[in-house]
């Protein structure tokens, strides 16, 4: 209980969960602990933090106050109430009404929080009529009004459109005015933000701070960012392994002595002691040039003749030198992803060079080495989750049939060990690792080839701070071991000054600024301030690292 | 969506093209002709088979074959058949019609059937009776086609509540159309119900486990904690998202109809394709033969097509692509 447990005079919680224990059966008989003994009250109006590295149960929390856990998990004892009734007695029926009417939710990931096949019309409309009967009238104004207060300034195109027709960020705002269509008292909203870029990030986080004020809503904020919590939470509970840790307000947590505590609130200070990154080695050609790069897109639509060309790069000039880390800086769709796919050879340039060490185009090398490598933003996606450790890092070698297999297996371990991973899990399945260790994988994978540079595409951003922290430090570790140069695309601040020595903005298809990461905070280009402000609204509590 | 449809129609007549080219071919390589019977009697002199042959243009060359029967082809005749002597459509054009008779209300029930019900047991997901479904659906499968026909006329002939083959009863034509219509409802009653079991099964499987994957997806726990009622998460929510498969599925599952509709019509004697090509295939009536397989593969494309414009209808993503 909290230190606030005054008795009588307090009323009544409207959500409490007393002593909760969550169980999932996993693969082969084992159990996972996903939430052990946990105590947590949301008055009404109150906002609840809740902190914690992926894999501390902060989901299953999330799922198991709606009792949607999936099939395999089992609520192995503590309980749940709703407005002092268990939610065990809940009728299903009841719970159905409770479910978004009551206590709505936002779920992770936007982009697969809506189903692909429906117009967003069904599917807004559809959560309304789920609790209340309305005419058609009715239903079609209270979607409009909810879409407008969620910053949609035409609803009538969003309630037409499909979830793949909008960005992230804007499925994001679908997904948050489906939740609050009914007028929910409480919102449990998991990761809301992980998944989109700073600036729609902060425009996400001050919508929901402007309707937790305007409709009194209690809230219950997902997340692992420590960040995000200063602005929007009233208490905090920072959560390990599926118990709670520690519980306060942010300014006690800021000043807890626990290092677990310590290390989500301030994953860049983990990096103080670090070496930084030694810098290039001066006066040579460059390890890759970039000259005049421009590449566009054409699209076409349904029952139209008329095409759209998307100029994604508009003359590019790039110089990477050896053992330099440069940091491309630019919200979603500024063309950071398409300069590195035609810098690794996925898509060809329209017209312009690009040299590596002053020549056009690396002549096909025998054996294993591949002079670029791409580490992607998901290795969820990106890499087969039936396929063993050593199976995702021996690959390239025996597509390449390099030596003997056993010579492959020696190779892979040394690998998995060089990048933090227990060669002991070699067997293991790539979907068994979390997120940060199959980006760790996804590494151990692209140095097979022995490259000379790596393109990282957002390969940080889905990972929580403190794992980001860990990632951060083996990358400076392998570069100064390597000499490895590294073009680290982002679309936020996190760790730059500590890991890079030049910064690109990308705004539309073009360079709009290169500096360093001392100067960005003093840059008057409107891109630039754009996304050092929206960073410096979600890393308000002393989470900076970047400028 | 015209082009799309233009485009997938182009493709199906250079399907039928290379077909009936394959077909010919085949046809060649195969050991004899229509007239290798009557060469061993001694009773036709080979003057008079000489003359058959050039009367049938056997003797002539395949490419010759070939462009003869294009053309009569283009006139809508599909060659001429040996042993009726009568243009090949004549023939095959009312066997098609019988054919159709059956496989149509078969494809529509058994979609009408699997579709709800996979949708139900795929929400029964883990429990007893998707297990029972999951036995009885396998059994169903191990059943071979023939099998099933051979019951259904056991059925016929110990109940005596249905007709033991045939399309028509002896003294159905002249009762009336409504007497006629029930005539050949009751005539049609166990074909297609032989039909509907041997291709319920694998329907229904696709459809229960297309609809699991899309339940266990994050959209649809989404949808379950906005507080939807169930009926409308299974069939408005989860069954359009997972339909993709399953309608490409729909062009394949008109092809497994048909094929176990013309061994279903021979063991049934229904007056359809099927028995019409045996008998052609073991007289080597070479343009009914060619005919009648030439006439399934519009069929398939046919529903191939149709399963390309629900596609089309169904999908916002592939409406986008296209």
């Amino acid at each position: 209980m909290t230190s606030g447990d005054l008795g009588l005079s307090k009323p009544e919680p409207l959500l409490r969960a007393s002593a909760l224990s969550v169980d999932y059966d996993a693969a082969g008989g084992d159990v996972v602990r996903a939430l052990r003994n946990l105590d947590l009250e949301i008055a009404d109006g109150e906002s609840v933090g809740v902190l914690g590295e992926s894999g501390s149960g902060k989901s299953s929390l999330a799922l198991a106050l709606l009792r949607l856990l999936p099939r395999n998990a089992r609520v192995v004892s503590g309980r749940i109430e709703y407005r002092g009734r268990s939610l065990a007695e809940f009728s299903a029926e009841e719970l159905r009404q409770m479910r978004g009417g009551e206590v709505a939710l936002i779920s992770q990931e936007p982009a697969l929080a809506l189903n692909p096949v429906l117009p967003l019309r069904r599917q807004l409309a559809d959560v309304l009529l789920a609790h209340h009967k309305l005419d058609r009238g009715a239903v079609s104004s209270r979607c409009h009004e909810m879409l407008r207060e969620v910053g949609f300034p035409d609803p009538e195109r969003i309630m037409r459109a499909y979830p793949h027709e909008l960005s992230g960020g804007q499925r994001q705002r679908v997904a948050i005015a489906q939740a609050l269509i009914c007028r929910p008292r409480l919102l449990i909203a998991d990761e809301p933000l992980s998944a989109l870029d700073a600036a729609t990030q902060s425009e996400i986080l001050e919508l929901l701070q402007r309707l937790k004020r305007d409709l009194r809503l209690a809230m219950l904020f997902i997340t692992h960012n420590a960040g995000t919590l200063a602005a929007l939470a009233d208490n905090i509970i920072v959560m390990r392994e599926g118990e709670v840790a520690a519980r306060g307000s942010i300014g006690k947590l800021q000043s807890s002595a626990d290092e677990y505590v310590q290390g989500i609130l301030f994953p860049e200070k983990s990096l103080a002691g670090e070496p930084r990154a030694s810098g290039p080695a001066a006066d040579e050609t460059p390890l890759l040039e970039v000259r005049a790069l421009s590449k566009k897109f054409v699209q076409q639509r349904m029952l139209s003749r008329r095409k759209f060309v998307v100029q994604s790069l508009v003359g590019i000039d790039l110089s990477l030198r050896r053992g330099s880390t440069v940091a491309m800086l630019g919200r979603s769709g500024s063309g950071k992803s398409t300069l590195a796919r035609c810098l690794a050879g996925f898509e060809t340039p329209d017209s312009g060079e690009i040299l590596l060490q002053g020549k056009p185009e690396e002549a096909k090398k025998a054996g294993i080495r591949r002079p670029v490598q791409m580490i992607f933003q998901d290795a969820a996606t990106s890499i087969n989750p039936r396929f063993t450790a050593r199976q995702v890092i021996a690959e390239p070698l025996e597509i390449a049939k390099w030596k003997t297999d056993a010579e492959r297996t020696v190779r892979a371990l040394a690998l998995m060990e060089e990048v933090g991973l227990d060669p002991g899990w070699a067997l293991r399945l790539a979907g068994e690792f979390s997120g940060g260790q199959r980006q760790r994988l996804a590494l151990a994978r692209t140095l097979v080839a022995e490259p000379d540079l790596l393109i990282m595409d957002e390969a940080l951003s889905g990972l929580d701070m403190p794992v980001q922290a860990q990632m951060v430090r083996l990358l400076i570790h392998l570069q100064s071991r390597h000499g490895l140069t590294y073009l680290y695309i982002s679309h936020d601040l996190n760790f730059i000054s500590l890991f890079a020595q030049e910064v690109i903005v990308m705004e539309a298809g073009r360079i709009v600024e290169r500096t360093t990461p001392a100067r960005l905070a003093g840059s008057t280009n409107p891109a630039t301030r754009e996304l050092v402000e929206a960073s410096e609204r979600l890393h308000a509590p002393g989470v900076e690292a970047a400028v | 969506m015209i082009r799309y449809l233009g485009r997938r129609a182009a493709h199906g007549l250079l399907i039928l093209f290379g077909v009936s080219i394959l077909l010919f071919l085949l046809f060649q390589a195969a050991p004899g002709d229509f007239l290798s019977e009557a060469k061993l009697n001694s009773q036709i002199s080979p003057e008079t088979m000489a003359y058959l042959r050039a009367q049938y243009g056997l003797d002539q060359s395949l490419p010759v074959r070939y462009w003869q029967w294009a053309k009569s082809s283009v006139r809508g005749d599909f060659g001429y058949s040996f042993a009726y002597n009568v243009p090949a459509a004549s023939l095959l054009w009312p066997r098609a019609r019988n054919t159709l008779l059956l496989s149509v209300p078969a494809l529509i029930i058994s979609w009408l059937i699997a579709v709800p019900l996979g949708v139900l047991v795929a929400g029964w997901k883990g429990k007893w009776a998707d297990r029972i479904f999951s036995g009885g659906t396998s059994a169903l499968l191990a059943l071979p086609d023939v099998l099933i026909a051979l019951l259904a006329l056991l059925i016929a002939l110990k109940t005596g509540m249905f007709p033991v083959g045939g399309m028509t009863s002896v003294n159905s034509q002249n009762q009336g159309w409504w007497a006629g219509l029930r005539d050949l409802g009751w005539h049609m009653a166990l074909p297609v119900a032989a039909l509907v079991v041997g291709s319920l099964a694998i329907i229904l499987r696709h459809v229960r486990n297309s609809l699991g994957e899309v339940l266990e997806s994050s959209y649809m726990r989404a949808a379950e904690g906005h507080g939807l009622p169930r009926f409308k998460l299974l069939f408005r929510y989860a069954l359009p998202a997972a339909a993709n498969p399953l309608i490409s599925l729909f062009g394949l599952s008109v092809a497994v109809l048909l094929s176990v509709s013309l061994l279903i019509e021979v063991v049934m004697s229904w007056p359809g394709i099927g028995p019409l090509l045996l008998e052609a295939i073991l007289a080597r009536d070479l343009f009914l033969v060619i005919g009648a397989v030439m006439l399934s593969t519009v069929f398939l494309i046919a529903g191939n097509l149709l399963g390309d414009v629900l596609l089309y209808a169904f999908d916002p993503r592939i409406r986008r692509q296209t």
